[in-house]
């Protein structure tokens, strides 16, 4: 017997408690201007001009180049999440992270990866 | 005058010598008829409305899972006729059936086509056609998001399609390495049309996986936990993850591409300090994991053919799901193996090469599962189960020289020589054409409403693996003996020719065996065995408690899952009532609308696409005004949901047969 089968009260009865699509439950109707979205995707792009005008103008010698560039990385990632990502609502904040922890592992694993690879520290090429 | 000169300077462009070969001409002179006879039926039968309504804005999974499966066809069929070329070619030393730029344009698009646009979207074919329907819901989580990925996927094929009549085809293989795509080394359109076209057809694959990873985790039955999935649900599952996280790197190597060709940068250019090789890199941190995308679905359509034709409940579905899990985790972890002899270094060459053989325990573990599902089971030999039946051998043969080329010594040896080229076409048409195939007429029926002949489709499935086997096998020996792959031509007196022939032979044994499914397929299209109980194979999951095809929403009462095989558990316990409906509890059902914003967008893209290909920028930024535009009405204009009401429910499924009194 399943677990379920000895908690009759909570089994739905498929009659008129359906689960309905996802697109028609969501909370779309929101009144005020969307002033934060909008701040953040100019923020992004601002984001983006600096990081490449960075690298084609040489704006800053190469030796510091690189860490300013990944700490805008991190800026923009952290203001994707957190305004357009919907890490910072409440519900299922606790699912978010085992994932965003596997976002994170896998492309920290394909940057390392590809460093080691690329060193080529090799005897026979 | 200056019209005129501008006139001619276009049509250069637009037509240059390696377009304007005989055969390609006569290809363009045929599709131009094809399409004015096919423009004329459609306004003659006044057609246009129903073709507009019913299907070009559909939002409807189960219609758009059929286009996708058309397409996929069309595209098998292009595909197929490539590697016919190439095989022409071949089958005698110092041939010329083709010039050698003609020649590398085929193989180039023979590979594209057939892993981007006919096994991707056989797939989405199948997660469309049936996810849904087994886990009980009446429509993907986003159904005009599924409708975007499908035209962006159609745009990509139409933009790869036309390059061999319109600019020229590229001709840097189907991985496009620099510095062979360089713009330098490989000027005109060609590459710009691979990397535009994949670049659009990936947007659309993307948003698929994200739209069938919310659909299967949050839009499941009542009672359909986790581990009560069917199998396939699970490998779609996986399969959606996988692609979330391979397709970004494949994103990124194209965008630096087009950078490099189209805008003068210089990421993976030999000058200027740019990096072929973390193309290489990036290539195939996605490539790895993309013949997973590939292969995982195959193995779920197996596991639930297996099950059904064997009536017996899977073996061992923990291990299965376990080792898919398994795969699709050591499949991130492999991908230097397509590229040992760049030079790495033997530390790195060794990681690679054992976390490679590691794959191999899980999917040993899939196989013992099928057989042992099989053992004691009462086999019936339909189609799909022939096709699983000769997956089992062909795949272990793939996995076998899989594991000698992961052997990094080894694969020194005989890397890039047709040796590869067998044990890949051994694993991806092994394991996914015979997959999808088995699948496809699998749920031919629910998808259809008809059955597709059992004696034709038997003699289709035996020319076609027969002739596989002739194909691939001469050609290990051919890679044992030098003969490395893309060689246009070969000379004389090598003892290579015999072997090439019987390849040759087996590849048009192969071509014969599609033409006999096509056959199938249209004969019984004209002489329907309609499906009038919805459930012809005495199946076990949800899709078979639905009639065939099923109704726009699927479901009118929702099942409650009690148990893995829920339809099965059903038939067994006489509780087949539970999936009728009645005039008490009918409901009214919401249901998404069709939008015409999904083909709207697709086609920006395409104009977009087009002007960066030509570099005519004007047209790419008309282009992406057309994109914003269409979001724009996407997101303020266009009006979501319709209503079913509940007398027209219950009067649908009164016709079925499926209201209890």
């Amino acid at each position: 017997m399943d677990h379920e089968d000895r908690q009759p009260h909570r089994i739905p009865t498929g009659h008129g408690d359906e689960v309905e699509l996802a697109i028609f439950s969501p909370k779309m109707h929101q009144t005020h201007f969307p002033s934060l979205q909008i701040t953040g995707y100019l923020l992004s792009i601002i984001l983006t001009l600096l990081a490449f005008g960075m690298v084609a103008y040489h704006w800053m010698p190469m030796a510091s180049l690189i860490p300013v560039i990944l700490i805008l990385a991190f800026i923009q990632a952290g203001l994707q999440l957190g305004i357009f990502m919907h890490l910072r609502e409440g519900r299922g904040t606790t699912w978010q992270i085992p994932v965003l922890a596997l976002a994170v592992s896998i492309g920290l694993g394909i940057v390392g990866f590809s460093i080691w690879i690329m060193m080529f520290k090799s005897g026979v090429s | 005058m200056d019209i005129k000169l501008w006139t001619l300077h276009l049509l250069k462009v637009l037509f240059p010598p390696q377009v304007l070969l005989p055969d390609i001409v006569a290809i363009d002179i045929g599709l131009t008829v094809a399409t004015i006879v096919i423009g004329a039926y459609l306004t003659k039968t006044r057609k246009w409305g129903w073709l507009w309504h019913e299907w070009l804005t559909t939002v409807d999974h189960k219609k758009i899972g059929i286009m996708y499966l058309i397409a996929a066809l069309i595209m098998l069929f292009r595909g197929g006729v490539d590697a016919l070329m190439i095989r022409s070619q071949l089958i005698a030393p110092n041939a010329h059936f083709m010039g050698a730029q003609q020649y590398d344009e085929v193989f180039t698009t023979h590979g594209t086509v057939m892993i981007f646009f006919m096994a991707m979207p056989m797939i989405f074919a199948l997660f469309n056609a049936t996810i849904p329907l087994m886990i009980g819901a009446r429509d993907v989580a986003f159904p005009r998001l599924n409708a975007i990925s499908f035209w962006l996927f159609a745009f990509g094929a139409i933009l790869l399609n036309i390059s061999f009549s319109i600019g020229g085809s590229p001709s840097a293989g189907w991985m496009s390495y620099p510095p062979y795509s360089e713009l330098l080394y490989n000027p005109g359109v060609g590459e710009n049309y691979f990397l535009l076209s994949l670049q659009i057809a990936g947007i659309g694959t993307i948003a698929t996986g994200i739209n069938f990873l919310v659909t299967i985790l949050r839009m499941r039955a009542p009672g359909m936990s986790l581990s009560k999935m069917p199998i396939f649900v699970w490998a779609s599952l996986i399969t959606s993850s996988l692609v979330l996280f391979a397709f970004p790197p494949l994103t990124v190597a194209l965008g630096l591409t087009m950078l490099d060709r189209v805008f003068g940068a210089s990421f993976f250019t030999l000058g200027h300090q740019g990096m072929p090789m973390m193309y290489v890199n990036l290539f195939w941190i996605f490539g790895h994991p993309e013949v997973y995308i590939l292969v995982m679905p195959a193995f779920g359509v197996f596991s639930e053919v297996v099950p059904t034709f064997s009536r017996k409940a899977l073996f061992g579905y923990e291990a299965m799901v376990g080792s898919l899990l398994a795969i699709s985790f050591l499949s991130y972890g492999t991908w230097v193996h397509h590229f040992f002899e760049m030079g790495a270094g033997p530390t790195v060459n060794v990681f690679f090469g054992l976390s490679t053989m590691l794959i191999a325990i899980p999917t040993g573990v899939k196989m013992f599962n099928w057989i042992f599902t099989m053992w004691g089971g009462r086999i019936r030999l339909t189609v799909p189960m022939l096709w699983q039946l000769a997956f089992i051998p062909t795949f272990v043969v793939g996995g076998a020289t899989g594991i000698m080329l992961a052997a990094v010594p080894g694969d020194y040896q005989y890397h890039n020589s047709y040796f590869l080229i067998a044990h890949f076409h051994n694993v991806i048409l092994g394991g996914t054409v015979f997959g999808v195939l088995s699948g496809m007429y699998y749920w031919w029926p629910k998808m259809f409403g008809w059955n597709l002949n059992q004696r034709q489709g038997t003699w289709a499935f035996a020319l076609f693996v027969g002739g596989f086997w002739l194909t691939f096998m001469p050609q290990y020996f051919l890679g044992f003996e030098g003969m490395t792959r893309r060689m246009a031509t070969y000379p004389a007196g090598l003892g290579w020719t015999a072997l090439n022939v019987w390849s040759t032979v087996g590849a048009f044994v192969m071509g014969a065996g599609f033409v006999v499914m096509v056959y199938n397929i249209l004969w019984s299209r004209m002489h329907p065995d309609w499906d009038t109980t919805g459930d012809p194979w005495d199946g076990r999951t949800l899709e078979w408690s639905l009639p065939s095809p099923a109704p726009e929403y699927n479901f009118a009462r929702i099942p409650v899952v009690r148990s893995r095989d829920e339809w099965w558990s059903m038939k067994q316990e006489g509780r087949t009532d539970e999936v009728k409906t009645s005039e008490a509890t009918v409901r009214p059902i919401h249901m998404p609308r069709n939008t015409p914003m999904p083909i709207m967008l697709a086609a920006a893209f395409f104009v977009g696409a087009i002007g960066l290909i030509f570099g005519w920028f004007w047209m790419a930024i008309l282009g992406g005004v057309g994109v914003v535009a269409a979001l724009a009405y996407g997101s303020f204009a266009d009006y979501s949901e319709i209503e079913i009401d509940a007398k027209k429910v219950l009067k649908t499924e009164a016709q079925l047969g499926r209201v209890e009194s």
